[in-house]
């Protein structure tokens, strides 16, 4: 490898080792940045939905678990606020 | 009402400090028996009052709003989004689609239902002029 490539490699990994730095700092910690990385930016996206779009349709499950709807059933005749999220 | 997606921080994947200091520690759920069990567990622990529902195995809901790790969106009368609120942790404001309501609907006031299966939502009269968002 001529000297022109090792710099490359040395500049890149700087800017590597830079920037997973300043995610652990913004993440919290190391560990945090790597699962920012390798498990929350794979699901992560802004959608397509804007203001004014359709209300796109999916089918739910109910506590029990059984049963299904569909949540333009609750929809009709007034709004529905609907809020997205798990438990941890 | 509330859609139960998949975990944010399951002890198989990105487990955080604080999920051990609430003692809420599940794994990634991998069957639709086990997201219902912890959806139940949610709702029992908070006695969570308000309508209840579980995405399925197929996450089609969190896809087809985007909604992963969590989010709010209104559905106006007419099927329509009316509110699209940011994306999870950072940009999720619940105070932001409430102020939202009460600009358009007006300020609700009600006792909260006993359980989700009661929860029905209060009847709300559209006020004509609505702020875009």
């Amino acid at each position: 490898m001529n000297r022109f490539w090792r710099w490359v490699a040395g500049i890149l990994g700087v800017l590597f080792l830079a920037a997973f730095a300043v995610l652990s700092f913004l993440a919290g910690s190391p560990k945090d940045a790597y699962g920012m990385v390798r498990y929350a930016l794979p699901h992560m996206h802004r959608g397509t939905l804007k203001v004014g779009s359709d209300a796109p349709d999916a089918r739910i499950v109910a506590l029990d678990g059984v049963s299904r709807f569909h949540i333009r059933e609750r929809t009709h005749e007034r709004p529905l606020v609907l809020v997205f999220g798990s438990f941890t | 009402m509330t859609v139960y997606v998949r975990e944010a921080h399951p002890t198989d994947e990105w487990q955080m400090k604080s999920n051990v200091k609430d003692d809420v520690c599940y794994a990634q759920p991998k069957t639709l028996e086990q997201r219902v069990a912890i959806a139940n567990d949610f709702t029992k622990r908070f006695k969570f009052p308000l309508p209840f529902g579980i995405d399925d195995m197929s996450n089609a809901a969190s896809d087809a709003y985007a909604a992963w790790p969590e989010r709010i969106y209104i559905i106006d009368e007419s099927g329509r989004i009316a509110y699209r609120g940011g994306m999870g942790p950072f940009n999720y404001k619940p105070e932001e689609a409430r102020e939202w309501l009460a600009a358009r609907y007006g300020a609700v006031k009600h006792d909260a239902p006993k359980s989700p299966a009661d929860a029905a939502p209060a009847p709300l009269t559209p006020r004509p002029a609505a702020p875009a968002k």
